[in-house]
């Protein structure tokens, strides 16, 4: 069983983990069109390479991000989301909808 | 009477304790050995050489490397079928039988299968049972009866198996001097280790093996060894231990017994060892036709004979060491056929050759034959070489009942291979070779083809150096190494022989002998077009037996490269998985942890009578009562909440806390509804969908502080709808704080036209009066004295009062109402009433009445979703799929036909023979007096007063769509 | 130090999630500080707690705290909050406070209930719209189990997939894992035992509504170790 080393409690079987998918960039919901929308929510890159990925330790319920390799399956580096995330994200309305 | 023991040798016996006699029984006969031996080795010494028929022709199989490398030696116990009798040892009493025979072992009336062989070729079964259709699955049954492997005892009784983890600096597979070198080493600079091995004594290949001609060495440096490794407390040992597999990041499983170690290991060093292979020529099958190894285990482990008169074949030294020990113990050695042309006289050759044995050199056996009962070897035929695999036309033939055949090895690449580690073959050496391993990963030993005992030890210590410096830039109980100096191999050559196979006009040149096998057959494999090993090994089914290639893999890609003309690096060996060796389902399945989640009434709904059914991992009570009566409780418990009052533990529900000044707009993110501008002391309903718009949650939220909502969810979705809670704000920011609060709080729903007078006596710090506390309205007080959290809800469609207490108290407030509403003839009711219940009233479950496609408009929820938000997860394909015709919709439908059987959730809506839409919920309302359901129904359909016809069990049954809820739809009652 | 009394009140608003088990166990029940828990499972409870035993804390108090600003609120609280996350540290008066994240923390009370803490910080805690702290229902949400003995680290391996060996799991370290496949906190506390022994000691939190299969699987796993259930009187006598 592989160790994924979760940044808030340290190397732990991967049993101990939830996959939360790719990490993807999430467009403006209410100015992008349509079809990058539903590529947004439908389409996965799976990548073969270094890929981003989102993933929960679900003893602490605490998410963060990995690094992986997917040919290789090796797990490059673990972070947590603050380190992409670390802005407040506000959504607003187009005038006149 | 019989003699027992009689190829005992005088002396010798690593393994058994000549002071204790044990009785067993094979084959129906009674046979005595000592504690310690093996099943085969007891019988050996008892003259007992037939074990096992084999799989396909029922020929006559006896031991052939006793070390479990081969399907001969499997037989049957009385509740375990396919035991290894050259490994599982013999305990007073037990009772063995042969496998894989019709009538019995010695006369198997199967016997004369062999001569139908060039009938049944390689594909044989498929091809001829393959038409007409039907025809596989009509004979398989008895195929496999006729090629059966033991039978299982289905009286068994259940047994104590259990896991345990484990930790260590550096875990070393395999505890012949390779292992024991590594060990040693990196314990004594500091490291912990753990050292497995199969066998029930430390050494490996010392045990059993002689290095010089006095044959002195291997015992005196195995005592050594040991004795370093006893007074090392940093070792720990593992005997009788087999490490099953290898998984990722050096977790490694360890069988000791009844348990498996998950054992993770920092370092990892495989000193596994290598496996002898056989000489392939006619008849090699026979009992008597041994390994090397096989010889010297018996005589040096049991202290048995394996023959009178012996001819070894040999391509190295191994022939000569095991013809000395041969000749020590007072066997006949008549004859060695060196393979070699011109092979180094090696100090053992010439010891060999000085106690007068013939030796002939550039000689091959051609050919083993039969004694007159067939079962047991007479005489081999030795042929001159003349070119590769062939020889001359004539030779000499020596009577004998044993052959001793040494022609080379493979490593034991399983373990290594399942880590990544890559096989390649060495041309020079005529050698599999390991390469490409994982990190923390590495292999010592003859795996890693040294062969003189110099050699291997030296390599020991290069991998263990590597191994503790590794270790010592991160634990600090290890300290670093100096790398020693490389020790050359001082063996002379190769073990391995490059081409030990000998084709014969009438076969019988066994390449796999689990699965009987022959040249032939994997020639013709590549013939039919298979010319991939992994091709050859599903059509011929090589290497597919219980053995898994260990004796046919390296002939195998030897005779696939040969017939395709490709090289044997280039043919490979097929790929190795875990386990490496047989493992007991108990192994799997001992000691599983499946957590239970009880709510504090628990008790109470046992006491009452409760029928308790699994949501997840919660215990509900599905209803009161014997299961007899299941319909009438659960007709009585909606009655009773109907024209009384009722109870039902709604403890399982979950809560969420969202507190903080961004909490409103968090759940406006999160949820379909507006939330933003809740009024403090209401609830609203909170209806969740994902970014695709499907439905995935519901519940109540309720606001108690200007930043703080407290959120229910399903029993079976809260635990998701937490940890995604938690995904989005990890990456919106907002200051808000999530907190899964669902075991802090037990809950019940007091539920009926008598609620509030119930209600009312426990409970004085909250003005229950329906102007005071309207409908989704929530107060904070104390019912029964307890902190309680109020929710006036109408999920059943009464009056009803959802009253959440800290979860110590559930109870207590349990008994504090069923105790307040005896006089008003309160009840308990379960989830099954509450699905009636909810029914009548047209309240959908999600998960039950949804599916991966339900959007909030096809189950009539375009009322819980706001308009006038920016944004919430989903609103995007909500908003887009709204412009679109809807397709399906969630509609109420009624049986009208007393006589008509009652639809069941998913019975298909059918139109003529086309499937429209499908049935969630139906359950005989005791209300309405008739079977009540929700269904999918096309457009068309979704109007009241629409028929639609339901497909149940085969019969169709006419519905009527109605308008929901089918229960007081002025919701006069739970506004009451 | 709290006292026992001798009588156990009848309501079951103060008792243990585990009492039923409890009573199925031997147990002599009393009162202290208000709530039913277990005195004495036997006579021999004190050398119990030094081979193997596992111990119910869960009517003593406990409290939690999360939240962005909860780190200053606690510590203007008086609280020593410890270095970083997964450590727990001693405060004076005795409680032991573990630090599950940088925004979480758990507060527990010493096993003598002497330490005002918990329960104090829970009352003095309220809503306040300017303070990002949160207060976590953790007496409710949470069993505790006190676990110790010599043999503990081979009972624990049976149950959890971490390393406890005295090296690589310090005294005050915790472990928010999964045991018997259950999301628990493992807080390493040793113990110092009526006779003057320190022991190995973990206090074990999981989820209430899950206890008495924890304490099932604990139970089987310390059967090969001749492990066993304790009451309190013997810890803290």
């Amino acid at each position: 069983m592989k160790i994924l080393n979760c940044p808030l409690n340290g190397p732990r079987n991967i049993s101990e983990f939830i996959y939360g998918g790719e990490l993807h960039e999430m467009p403006d919901p209410n100015r992008c069109d349509s079809r990058e929308w539903v590529e947004h929510v439908y389409f996965h890159e799976n990548a073969a390479g270094i890929v981003r990925e989102w993933w929960c330790h679900s003893a602490t319920s605490y998410w963060f991000l990995a690094e992986r390799n997917t040919i290789t399956d090796e797990i490059i580096r673990t972070f947590p989301a603050s380190e992409v995330f670390n802005q407040r994200v506000e959504f607003t309305a187009v005038e006149g909808e | 009477m019989p003699v027992y023991n009689d190829n005992r040798l005088a002396n010798g016996g690593l393994l058994v304790d000549r002071s204790k006699t044990v009785n067993f029984s094979f084959d129906g006969r009674e046979f005595k050995g000592f504690a310690g031996d093996t099943i085969a080795s007891a019988l050996a010494a008892n003259g007992q050489w037939l074990i096992s028929r084999s799989f396909k022709y029922h020929r006559p199989r006896g031991a052939l490397t006793m070390a479990g490398q081969d399907a001969n030696t499997l037989v049957q116990l009385p509740s375990d079928p396919n035991v290894l009798a050259d490994r599982e040892t013999i305990r007073d009493g037990l009772n063995v039988s042969g496998q894989n025979f019709s009538g019995s072992l010695e006369k198997d009336s199967s016997r004369h299968l062999g001569m139908f062989s060039k009938f049944m070729p390689v594909g044989f079964y498929y091809k001829a049972f393959y038409k007409p259709a039907g025809a596989w699955e009509k004979w398989a049954p008895v195929i496999r009866k006729a090629a059966g492997l033991g039978v299982v005892d289905d009286t068994f009784e259940p047994e104590y198996y259990d896991k345990q983890y484990s930790f260590y600096d550096l875990v070393v597979v395999g505890a012949g001097p390779a292992g024991m070198t590594a060990a040693i080493q990196a314990a004594e600079q500091g490291a912990k280790v753990l050292l497995v091995d199969e066998n029930p004594i430390l050494g490996g290949s010392l045990a059993y093996s002689r290095l010089d001609a006095e044959g002195t060495q291997a015992e005196a440096l195995r005592q050594a060894m040991i004795a370093d490794i006893e007074s090392h407390a940093n070792i720990d040992v593992k005997l009788e231990a087999i490490c099953n597999g290898y998984f990722g990041d050096n977790w490694l499983p360890v069988i000791q017994g009844k348990r498996l170690y998950k054992v993770r290991a920092k370092e990892a060093i495989m000193c596994v060892g290598s496996l002898e292979q056989q000489a392939v020529f006619h008849n090699n099958d026979l009992p008597g036709v041994m390994m090397s190894s096989a010889i010297q285990r018996l005589i040096k482990l049991y202290g048995v004979k394996p023959g009178q008169k012996a001819v070894v074949v040999t391509g190295n030294d191994e022939g000569y060491a095991t013809a000395l020990d041969m000749l020590d113990a007072g066997i006949e050695v008549v004859a060695v056929a060196e393979l070699r042309d011109a092979a180094p006289e090696s100090e053992l050759m010439q010891a060999v050759s000085q106690r007068g044995v013939r030796i002939l050199s550039n000689h091959a056996v051609y050919a083993a034959n039969a004694s007159s009962d067939k079962k047991h070897l007479s005489a081999v035929e030795i042929r001159q070489q003349i070119s590769k695999g062939q020889c001359a036309d004539s030779g000499e033939t020596f009577a004998c009942d044993l052959l001793c055949m040494a022609v080379g090895y493979t490593p034991t690449y399983q373990l290594i291979c399942q880590a990544g580690g890559q096989l390649s073959y060495n041309d020079d050496t005529a050698m599999f070779t390991l390469s490409k391993l994982p990190k923390a990963f590495q292999i010592a030993g003859s795996v890693n083809a040294n062969w003189s005992v110099n050699a291997v030890c030296g390599d020991a210590r290069r991998a263990a150096a590597i191994a503790v410096n590794r270790l010592a830039e991160t634990v600090e109980r290890v300290s670093a190494m100096a790398e020693p100096a490389p020790v050359a191999d001082d063996s002379a050559n190769s073990p391995n022989y490059s081409w030990p196979i000998f084709p014969h006009p009438k076969g019988k040149e066994f390449v796999d002998f689990d699965e009987d096998l022959q040249i032939k057959d994997i020639v013709n494999a590549t013939r039919d077009g298979y010319e991939h090993v992994q091709l050859v090994k599903r059509y011929s089914t090589c290497g597919m037996g219980p053995s898994q290639g260990r004796h046919s893999a390296l002939a195998t890609a030897r005779i696939v490269a040969n017939a395709t003309g490709k090289s044997v690096a280039q043919t490979g060996v097929t790929t190795a998985r875990p386990p490496f060796a047989p493992e007991r389902l108990g192994h799997l399945a001992g000691r599983s942890f499946y957590p239970a989640r009880y709510t504090n009434m628990h008790h109470r709904h046992l006491e009452a009578g409760a029928q308790m059914l699994q949501a997840g991992a919660w215990f509900r009570p599905a209803y009161y009562g014997p299961t007899n009566q299941r319909d009438n409780c659960i007709a009585a418990e909606v009655n009773n909440v109907r024209n009384n009052v009722g109870l039902v533990d709604v403890s399982t529900l979950g809560g969420i806390e969202v507190r903080g000044p961004d909490a409103g707009e968090f759940l406006n993110r999160v949820y379909t509804f507006g939330f933003a501008k809740q009024p403090l002391g209401r609830a609203r309903y909170a209806l969740m969908t994902n970014e695709a718009g499907v439905v995935i949650d519901d519940g109540v939220s309720c606001r108690f502080h200007d930043q703080l909502f407290y959120v229910t969810a399903t029993t079976g979705g809260v635990d998701r709808v937490y940890q995604n809670m938690l995904k989005w704000n990890a990456q919106w920011c907002l200051d808000v704080d999530i907190a899964n609060v669902t075991s802090a709080w037990c809950g019940v729903n007091i539920a009926g036209p008598k609620a509030r007078e119930v209600l009312s006596k426990l409970c004085e710090d909250i003005d229950l009066s329906s102007e005071a506390f309207p409908y989704m309205g929530v107060r904070e007080g104390h019912v029964a004295g307890v902190q309680a959290r109020v929710i006036r809800v109408g999920f059943v469609g009464e009056l009803g009062y959802e009253v959440h207490v800290p979860q110590h108290a559930g109870e207590a407030l349990w008994d504090a109402l069923m105790a307040a509403g005896e006089a008003h003839g309160i009840k308990p009711f379960g989830i099954e009433a509450q699905r009636v219940l909810r029914l009548e009233k047209g309240h959908i479950i999600i998960g039950q009445d949804t599916d991966a496609m339900s959007t909030p408009e096809e189950v009539q929820m375009g009322w819980a979703v706001s308009n006038k938000k920016p944004f919430f997860v989903g609103q995007r394909i909500i908003r887009e799929l709204n412009k679109e015709p809807q397709y399906r919709s969630l509609v109420g439908f009624v049986v009208d036909d007393p006589k008509a059987p009652q639809p069941e959730e998913s019975h298909l809506v059918i139109d003529g023979d086309k499937m429209t839409g499908r049935v969630t919920s139906c359950n005989y309302s005791p209300t309405l007096g008739k079977p009540v359901g929700m269904a999918y129904v096309p457009p068309g359909k979704t109007e009241p007063g629409s028929d639609i016809v339901i497909k149940v069990d085969g019969a169709p049954v006419a519905a009527k769509v109605v308008a929901l809820p089918f229960y007081d739809p002025d919701t006069a009652r739970q506004n009451l | 130090m709290n006292e026992f009394e001798t009588t156990a009140p009848d309501s079951g608003l103060r008792r243990s999630q585990l009492y039923r088990t409890q009573q199925q166990g031997g147990a002599e029940f009393a009162s202290l500080n208000g709530a039913t828990v277990v005195k004495q499972f036997a006579a021999d409870d004190a050398q119990q707690l030094k081979s193997l035993a596992m111990v119910d804390l869960s009517m003593l108090p406990r409290s939690g705290f999360k939240g962005r600003q909860a780190p200053e609120w606690l510590t203007r609280q008086g609280v020593e909050i410890p270095a970083e996350p997964n450590r727990a540290t001693r405060q004076q008066d005795g409680s032991l406070v573990a630090s599950l994240s940088v925004q979480e923390h758990l507060i527990l009370s010493d096993l003598q209930i002497t330490a005002g803490k918990p329960q104090q910080l829970e009352n003095d805690w309220q809503m306040d719209a300017d303070t990002a702290c949160y207060a976590l229902p953790r007496s409710d949400s949470h069993a505790w189990l006190l676990l110790t003995g010599e043999h503990l680290r081979d009972m624990l391996a049976k149950v959890c997939g971490i390393d406890f060996a005295a090296e690589e799991f310090a005294n005050h370290q915790v472990a928010q894992t999964s045991v018997a496949r259950l999301n628990s906190i493992l807080i390493r506390d040793d113990v110092q035992l009526a006779d003057g022994s320190t022991v190995l000691a973990f206090h074990l939190l999981c989820d209430v509504s899950s206890v008495e299969f924890m304490w099932d699987c604990l139970q089987d796993a310390m059967d090969e170790f001749g492990g066993k259930p304790a009451g309190l009187a013997a810890l803290l006598a």
